[in-house]
């Protein structure tokens, strides 16, 4: 350990005595267990090196006799559990994305757990989890933890994958991995010659984008579709070059070049056919000759 | 002498009216020339030889006959310097005759008060139209153009993969066509003023010259058509333009309670049917239009300030600016109902820049050289611009001016557009990946792999309001600078192009688009020099300010085109950068030419007042200003010598000043007051005769409401019959003339007179000698004429348009 470490060590030290003093100081009595769990998260941007985190919470926890019942305890335990567990099938399945598929039973199960949490509905005991669990501090972390699982769930679109009560796939999902599977095993067919290949699987390639168009408009689409999908037209336009010839550029030159045509003869022939619009000249009367004059030229008239 | 005087003119076709002063004076011209003015009161008009054009005939020594015949028959081609006899003004000074002063001693204290409320309520209700107006042509366009662009789209996916993509781009000319020529027929054939963007036309409005028809029921409706059939056609044309010109129609309909295009009088609102109320509604509507065009409220309350109202009050502009909300509040509310979020009040203008997050795209203090230089750039692109129009409008005015010429002009811009787009895309080799949230409305792949869209079909195959939306948000690297800056030339080149078609359009949206390609092409390519991921890495803030360089290199309008901008975009973090770009563009492009909008003012030869006369012309009297001899009538007149004066084709006086009877000849009267031809006309219509006045004591007294009714189309003379018997009768002038007209001395030099004129909105002002006896009258074109051209002050020519 360097003399730096040693410093903010001792200042952490001195930092959890002064919080530990205070704490009796202010609230003697200690009946509200609320206002004094929120009291360190007050004081504490004091700000300590993060490198001394676990020694200094562990040292807190030590500190506070009264602590989480045992309910609370095992919901938290339960959450940590479900939670893992769905963040490592997140993981897993990251690439190529097959989340929806995979991870629905860990969602709904953590989503249940959360629920129960955060609901004001007292367990056993008459003991409400939510506010010691979830809003005593600033962090909020349960919540905040949730939160972001949720938004990625919510943003993967998995639900539309799932049938109504979230428990399977839903039909339109087997049915477009089934033509999915269709297309790639054709490809691997003809996995040697790329231009077979683009003729072959053709039809069955169609049949998938035409099942996806659909699907995009019904809006049963959820992130391992659309990344599979993706997937497929990459191999489809990149990887065997079946793009689309362009074959018509001799008749979409001749068409354009002959609209361009156009203008140049029509200006062309009303230049030369259309009389030119002349402006007869007026002469004012002015208090000088030119009224005279006028007065002439009406004579002549 | 008044008799045969009476006899001789009745005959004559002449500006005079006193033919015996014309028989004496006529031999003196073809004896010296500068001898005939030693017998007239004023001497020393004779230096008066203004630039070159004006003195052509005078200088040519050629025999009176020749050069009678010769300046008769002169024509010359359309330019721009001159001046056209179509063009009338407005009166915006009130007459304050008797009739005037009994109707206001009548009206009690709650009628006037009424009357403000009144205001109130049109200003409302012009609002309220201008924005179902301003919702109907959006509905409209988005409604069509989603229609062309799906059916298009469709064949063209068909066509990709089976071959006959030449057939795609020959229905989708034809399409284009299709829209635009009924767009160009009605505007050809039904209502020739409802093309262009109008704002020309109603800064000329607002300036105080009455150009027929630009405020008429059968004008909006064409216009409102017109517009709807030019930009679901897809030309490089916006709607936001014409917005203003209906805006401006709607409240001269509406401030007027009646439409005499249906034939229909509500009878309310009868008091504001004079040119002065008018003005002021007009003026309000089209802050409107602006407003519910940009989302701009501010914008078009100051647009109206800018480009119109040199009458100008705090409590009109309160009003306005009344109009102007109601205006963007009633689009946002119709066009929330028509997104499906009633209440949600999300889109408050035609245009939608969408929203500009200031934390993503703020801007650096050492950016502001790069904006400035980007509106010296956008001064340039914007000159040219101009000039390539002014001269292709030169080239339309004289040559293509039959109408199934100009609808058959309008339909191959509308193919060319739809070609020349079509080939942009089929030969673009930019594909980027479909976003997620791709703002593409239809997305087109052609060739580009699955999954991936053609980036030149975005800008092209798109409502441009669209395609500006995407150059502004679309995230870095949504389009290669190959791409754009390829669509910058052929874009810029259809605007030029397409800008004053026989078609309703205007020229807001293009600018934006062009200067938004290049403003985007710049923020890519300064990202590519510095390659370091900082803030200058965001190109739509580069977009932004490049829309905003080219649009002010165009238009050049200043302190509203700067609020609009800002409240278009949301953002007032930009309002600093817009500001000093549009100046740039300002300074730079005035060194070249003028503003678009001002070109094309100039080339209708539309006598337009500046603000401020010819800075070198103080030297300049009115005296030589002025037109004269000057046609009176004298207090008490005669039918007959009225009904002549007025139905003289060649003169067609509107002002005749008053005298007092005089016995001298030579002697010109005394001013005692102004009529106007209007005035005259009601008069006859109702006989209004001395010999009469007995038998009339049993009919009603004339009011000012006959003359009212009477406004604004007042019959031609042509249409009053006046029996032989009538002419002999007299008519007294007295009560109905304008009894204070507002004269000059004649030594007052041209800048006070114009002073006067534009200040007070005159339209004839009355040039007297030290006896107070008319000697010249000063019209508009009489002041219109001077302008300061390439080698000092020149002189606009009168002619017959």
């Amino acid at each position: 350990m360097d003399l730096s470490a040693k410093f903010t060590f001792v200042i952490a030290c001195w930092a959890v005595t002064f919080i530990t003093v205070a704490d009796c100081a202010i609230y003697p009595s200690e009946t509200s267990g609320d206002s004094a769990r929120k009291l360190p998260s007050a004081v504490i941007p004091v700000s300590q090196p993060s490198t001394l985190g676990s020694f200094y919470s562990l040292s807190l926890s030590s500190t506070f006799p009264e602590d989480l019942n045992e309910y609370c305890i095992e919901l938290l335990r339960i959450y940590r559990q479900r939670y893992v567990a769905y963040a490592n099938c997140l993981v897993t399945y990251a690439r190529p994305v097959k989340v929806c598929q995979n991870c629905y039973t860990g969602f709904n199960s953590l989503d249940g757990i959360y629920k129960n949490i955060s609901s004001d509905q007292p367990g056993p005991g008459n003991i409400s989890c939510h506010d010691s669990l979830m809003r005593s501090d600033r962090l909020m972390l349960l919540y905040a933890l949730f939160n972001k699982l949720d938004e990625i769930w919510t943003s993967a679109k998995c639900k539309q994958c799932l049938s109504k009560d979230q428990e399977a796939l839903s039909n339109d999902t087997v049915y477009f991995m089934a033509t999915l599977n269709q297309s790639l095993s054709c490809f691997e067919q003809y996995q040697r010659n790329h231009t077979e290949l683009c003729k072959d699987c053709k039809a069955s390639y169609r049949k998938l984008k035409e099942l996806y168009g659909s699907m995009d408009k019904n809006q049963t689409l959820c992130i391992d579709l659309e990344d599979a999908m993706n997937i497929t037209q990459q191999l489809w336009s990149k990887n065997f070059s079946c793009l689309l010839p362009r074959e018509e550029t001799v008749p979409v030159i001749a068409v354009s070049s002959f609209m361009l045509f156009l203008p140049i003869i029509f200006y062309l022939s009303s230049f030369l056919h259309s009389e030119q619009k002349k402006r007869k000249l007026i002469h004012p009367k002015r208090a000088k000759s030119s009224n005279s004059l006028m007065n002439i030229q009406d004579k002549f008239n | 002498m008044f008799k045969e005087d009476m006899a001789n003119i009745a005959k004559k076709v002449s500006w005079s009216s006193r033919g015996d002063d014309r028989g004496e004076r006529a031999p003196l011209l073809n004896g010296a020339e500068d001898g005939k003015h030693s017998n007239r009161q004023f001497s020393g008009g004779g230096m008066f030889h203004v630039g070159s054009r004006s003195t052509v005939d005078l200088e040519e020594e050629i025999t009176p006959e020749e050069d009678i015949v010769k300046s008769r028959l002169k024509e010359i081609p359309h330019n721009e310097k001159l001046l056209s006899l179509k063009y009338e003004s407005l009166d915006y000074d009130n007459s304050e005759n008797q009739l005037f002063l009994e109707e206001e001693r009548r009206m009690s204290h709650m009628g006037f008060r009424c009357l403000e409320i009144r205001r109130w309520v049109i200003c409302g209700l012009i609002g309220f139209l201008t924005g179902l107006i301003a919702c109907l042509i959006d509905i409209a366009v988005e409604e069509l153009a989603g229609y062309k662009y799906s059916a298009v789209k469709q064949n063209i996916e068909k066509f990709t993969e089976f071959g006959g993509l030449s057939i795609s781009l020959i229905l989708w000319a034809a399409l284009n066509s299709a829209f635009v020529m009924v767009g160009a027929i009605a505007v050809a054939f039904f209502e020739p003023i409802a093309a262009g963007s109008g704002i020309p036309q109603i800064k000329c409005y607002l300036n105080g010259v009455k150009i027929p028809c630009v405020v008429r029921l059968k004008t909006l409706a064409i216009k409102v058509f017109g517009v709807i059939c030019s930009v679901a056609g897809g030309l490089a044309v916006g709607k936001e333009g014409p917005m203003i010109h209906s805006g401006a129609v709607v409240a001269a309909g509406v401030s007027q309670g009646r439409s005499t295009s249906l034939k229909k009088d509500f009878k309310i609102f009868e008091y504001f049917r004079r040119d002065t109320e008018k003005r002021d509604f007009v003026s309000a509507g089209a802050a409107a239009g602006v407003s519910a065009a940009f989302g701009a409220p501010v914008g078009g309350v100051l647009f109206s300030l800018e480009e119109g109202a040199s009458f100008w009050n705090q409590m009109l502009t309160w009003r306005i600016f009344f109009a102007s909300m109601i205006s963007t509040f009633t689009l946002n509310f119709f066009l929330s109902i028509y997104h499906g979020k009633p209440g949600e009040l999300s889109s408050p203008g035609l245009i939608n820049f969408g929203r500009f997050d200031s934390d993503t795209v703020q801007y650096n203090l050492y950016e502001i050289p790069l904006f400035i230089i980007m509106g010296a750039l956008g001064g340039m692109l914007g000159a040219l611009f101009n000039v390539i129009n002014y001269w292709l409008t030169i080239f339309r005015i004289r040559y293509i001016h039959r109408p199934c010429l100009q609808v058959m002009e309008a339909m191959l811009v509308a193919a060319v557009t739809a070609t020349v787009a079509f080939a942009m895309i089929y030969f673009s080799n930019d594909c980027q990946p479909l976003g997620q949230d791709s703002t593409e409305e239809y997305p087109l792949q052609l060739f580009c792999a699955d999954g991936e869209y053609n980036s030149m079909a975005t800008a092209f195959f798109n409502t441009p309001e669209r395609s500006v939306r995407s150059l502004f948000h679309n995230p870095p690297g949504s389009y290669n600078p190959l791409t754009l800056g390829v669509f910058t030339l052929v874009y810029f080149v259809l605007a030029v192009w397409t800008y004053g078609l026989t078609v309703s359009a205007g020229v807001f949206i293009p600018s934006l688009l062009i200067g938004a390609a290049w403003g985007r092409l710049f923020g890519i390519l300064l990202s590519t020099i510095t390659s370091s991921q900082s803030i200058w890495a965001d190109p739509g803030k580069y977009a932004l300010i490049g829309a905003a360089a080219q649009l002010g290199g165009i238009v050049r309008m200043t302190l509203s085109l700067t609020v609009i901008m800002v409240e278009a975009t949301g953002n007032v973090t930009y309002g600093f950068p817009i500001m000093l770009v549009l100046m740039t563009a300002k300074i730079v492009g005035d060194y070249f030419i003028e503003g678009l909008y001002d070109i094309h003012i100039k080339l209708q030869s539309v006598p337009f007042l500046h603000w401020d006369a010819p800075p070198t012309s103080h030297w300049l009297t009115a005296r030589e200003v002025m037109s004269s001899p000057v046609t009176c009538f004298n207090r008490v007149e005669r039918v007959g010598r009225i009904v002549d004066v007025l139905s003289n084709t060649s003169t067609n006086h509107n002002g005749f000043p008053v005298v007092a009877h005089t016995t001298e000849n030579e002697e010109p009267g005394k001013i005692c007051g102004l009529i106007l031809r209007s005035q005259l006309i009601v008069l006859l219509k109702h006989k209004v005769f001395v010999e009469r006045a007995s038998s009339r004591l049993s009919q009603r007294r004339l009011q000012l409401k006959d003359f009212r009714d009477a406004y604004p189309r007042f019959p031609p003379i042509q249409s009053i019959h006046v029996s032989q018997d009538e002419r002999e009768c007299m008519m007294d002038l007295n009560e109905f003339m304008n009894p204070t007209p507002y004269t000059v001395p004649q030594e007052t030099s041209l800048p006070r007179v114009f002073k006067l004129f534009r200040a007070l909105g005159l339209r004839h002002l009355v040039v007297v000698d030290d006896e107070n006896r008319v000697v010249g009258l000063v019209t508009r074109k009489d002041l219109a004429r001077y302008h300061l051209g390439k080698d000092g002050l020149e002189e606009l020519q009168l002619a017959q348009t």
